[in-house]
């Protein structure tokens, strides 16, 4: 799985038999992520109800597939794999990339403050950290400095 | 499997009916790492090309602990260790080994706080 923030939607007026009523997100990969194919961007089935600027965890592969076809009925489940000749199972869905979850917080290992020497919990809230964004601020700020001594 | 070390942890209630119960770790994977060059410099190289996963973790890995990940199949066989069919499971990363040392000491990582801090920067934009 990785970690992204969904930042916009596909419509698509012509589509697979398989993506039927199913709505497309387009999310941004946090931090580095560097999948074999070089994107920006992914885009991913949505299960949940996600909206734009929230934070997701995006399934990649064939547990996608699985998690489409998990949340249908028995009755959608008989029309899809009825309408294209030929697909009985999940593994067959033209679906790579997965919403699973929708991410309310992400707690952060405390990092050691040089100057106190004190662990300091890092809590973020949402897509916009709801308690200072002050402080957020002065740590990248201190993220940024840290970087500078430990360069040669 | 590829290592990794833990930064942080996921809290999330709106999510896939598979992944309920299921602890979910954000992991930095460290680039692998360069053998010339001072410390620092390979600090930087390291950070610079890590990648940020999220992985099913069954086994309480604590922050900062380096781990190693099992990916596709052998990340499902690692949340079902029963044996049974595993095939609907909903994940692809799980971390499967906890670390405590290696003989040549390819595996210790020491970036753990710089990652922390660059993940944090990159989660409150």
């Amino acid at each position: 799985m990785i970690i992204g923030r969904v930042v916009g939607e596909v419509w698509a007026s012509r589509r697979h038999a398989g993506l039927d009523g199913v709505k497309l997100l387009i999310v941004q990969p946090h931090l580095w992520y560097c999948p074999p194919f070089e994107v920006a961007h992914i885009v991913a089935v949505d299960t949940l109800g996600a909206g734009v600027g929230e934070d997701v965890i995006v399934c990649l592969g064939e547990p996608a597939r699985r998690a489409l076809t998990t949340k249908m009925g028995e009755a959608e489940l008989s029309r899809l794999f009825s309408s294209p000749p030929g697909y009985q199972s999940a593994a067959w869905l033209p679906v790579d990339a997965a919403v699973l979850g929708i991410v309310d917080q992400v707690q952060l290992a405390s990092v050691e403050s040089s100057a106190s020497g004190t662990h300091r919990p890092l809590r973020f809230v949402g897509p916009t950290p709801a308690w200072g964004v002050d402080a957020v601020a002065s740590f990248g700020q201190s993220a940024t400095q840290a970087a500078e001594s430990v360069a040669p | 499997m590829k290592r990794g070390v833990v930064v942080g942890e996921l809290w999330v209630t709106k999510q896939a009916p598979g992944l309920l119960g299921k602890s979910l770790k954000l992991i930095a994977q460290p680039a692998q790492q360069v053998s010339d060059g001072d410390a620092a410099s390979r600090t930087l190289n390291e950070l610079a090309e890590s990648q940020l996963v999220v992985a099913v973790d069954t086994l309480d890995a604590r922050n900062g602990q380096t781990v190693l990940l099992a990916y596709g199949s052998g990340a499902r066989n690692v949340v079902v260790a029963d044996g049974s069919s595993n095939r609907f499971e909903l994940c692809d990363a799980a971390v499967a080994v906890l670390v405590d040392g290696d003989s040549s000491g390819a595996l210790d990582c020491e970036i753990a706080p710089q990652v922390v801090m660059l993940t944090a920067q990159e989660l409150s934009r």
